[in-house]
């Protein structure tokens, strides 16, 4: 088990989660984004099985294995995924969870020039809001959440910056009905 | 001229340019070295053991006398940039035959990153054991 923190904010933003999860496992951070790029992670949570020769066999499942709802406290366990997992661990490729290569192709479709460009602003708008000019770099995150408007790690990342309502014109609940945003998470999917 | 910042993907380097115009970022070979490891050489632009043969049509706009235009490279390899004029920042994405072929072969990139404390992990590390990954954030 890996846990990567994408998060421009570094360890100020998520030791305090780092710590409370008592975790036994390596928990490292992407505070460049870089990695989250190199897996075309579009939102979190986004998990991924490799096997033991690092191939992929499941990809960017939007998973919470809990959840706690925020409002009234209420803790919900993903039975469903956790047998998944088990099962996985259990049969290995085997295992009716394992993804064909299509499947996991459909996950990660191919990149084109829009994609990079994209991200180079994404990361150009972090780059100089994580020194401090969080306003200069608004004019990068807008256009790579034009070019990908699906893309909800740049938005998450960057209204994190500043104020969504004034910096964007928007709130979180009105950019989830954007027809151009598409789902918040995918179906997760777990049949054969 | 005033410095300006290359950000090479995971690299960061202030350098002094030969000449900015426009959206054209010229360094000297040493500032572009520095800058992205890349060298000319008479095979063409290397770095690491990888060649960029520079067509005879494009030499002119890409190197001068011993001056680099490294935003046609970028052109050239098929590599995003983006340039912030206020603050002197140049970013360069991945080139195109990183980003194109980055998943296609179900293989999971590694990469190395730190802990809290400053450790690196890395996905290699795991190989012979089964893995889950997990992207969160606080956001």
């Amino acid at each position: 088990m890996l846990t990567v923190a994408c998060d421009a904010r570094g360890s100020t933003a998520v030791e305090p989660f780092i710590a409370a999860a008592h975790q036994q496992h390596p928990s490292v951070i992407d505070q460049k984004l870089l990695v989250a790029e190199l897996y075309d992670t579009r939102n979190v949570p986004a998990a991924f099985w490799i096997d033991e020769n690092g191939r992929m066999v499941r990809a960017a499942d939007p998973i919470y294995a809990q959840r706690r709802n925020r409002e009234t406290g209420e803790v919900t366990i993903n039975t469903d995924y956790l047998d998944a997992v088990r099962d996985w661990v259990a049969r290995g490729k085997n295992s009716r969870f394992v993804m064909d290569a299509s499947r996991i192709d459909s996950r990660l479709p191919d990149l084109d020039f829009d994609d990079v460009t994209a991200a180079a602003n994404f990361h150009l708008g972090t780059y100089l809001a994580q020194r401090g000019e969080a306003a200069d770099a608004l004019v990068y995150f807008k256009r790579a959440h034009a070019l990908r408007p699906e893309n909800w790690t740049y938005k998450r990342q960057a209204w994190s910056f500043g104020d969504i309502e004034r910096d964007y014109g928007t709130n979180f609940q009105e950019a989830l009905k954007d027809p151009a945003s598409g789902p918040f998470y995918p179906p997760l999917d777990l049949t054969d | 001229m005033p410095q300006v910042t290359v950000l090479y993907q995971d690299s960061e380097t202030k350098v002094e340019p030969a000449r900015v115009d426009g959206d054209q970022l010229w360094l000297t070979l040493s500032g572009l070295e520095a800058a992205t490891g890349w060298d000319l050489e008479p095979e063409g632009v290397c770095k690491g053991g990888v060649c960029v043969p520079v067509p005879a049509a494009r030499r002119p706009a890409l190197i001068n006398d011993d001056l680099f235009n490294l935003t046609e490279f970028a052109d050239l390899i098929q590599q995003p940039v983006v340039h912030d004029e206020n603050h002197s920042v140049w970013y360069f994405g991945p080139a195109g035959w990183e980003w194109k072929s980055r998943l296609t072969s179900r293989h999971a990139p590694d990469f190395t990153l730190l802990d809290v404390a400053g450790r690196p992990h890395s996905l290699s590390d795991l190989l012979g054991k089964k893995v889950f990954l997990l992207f969160w954030a606080s956001w």
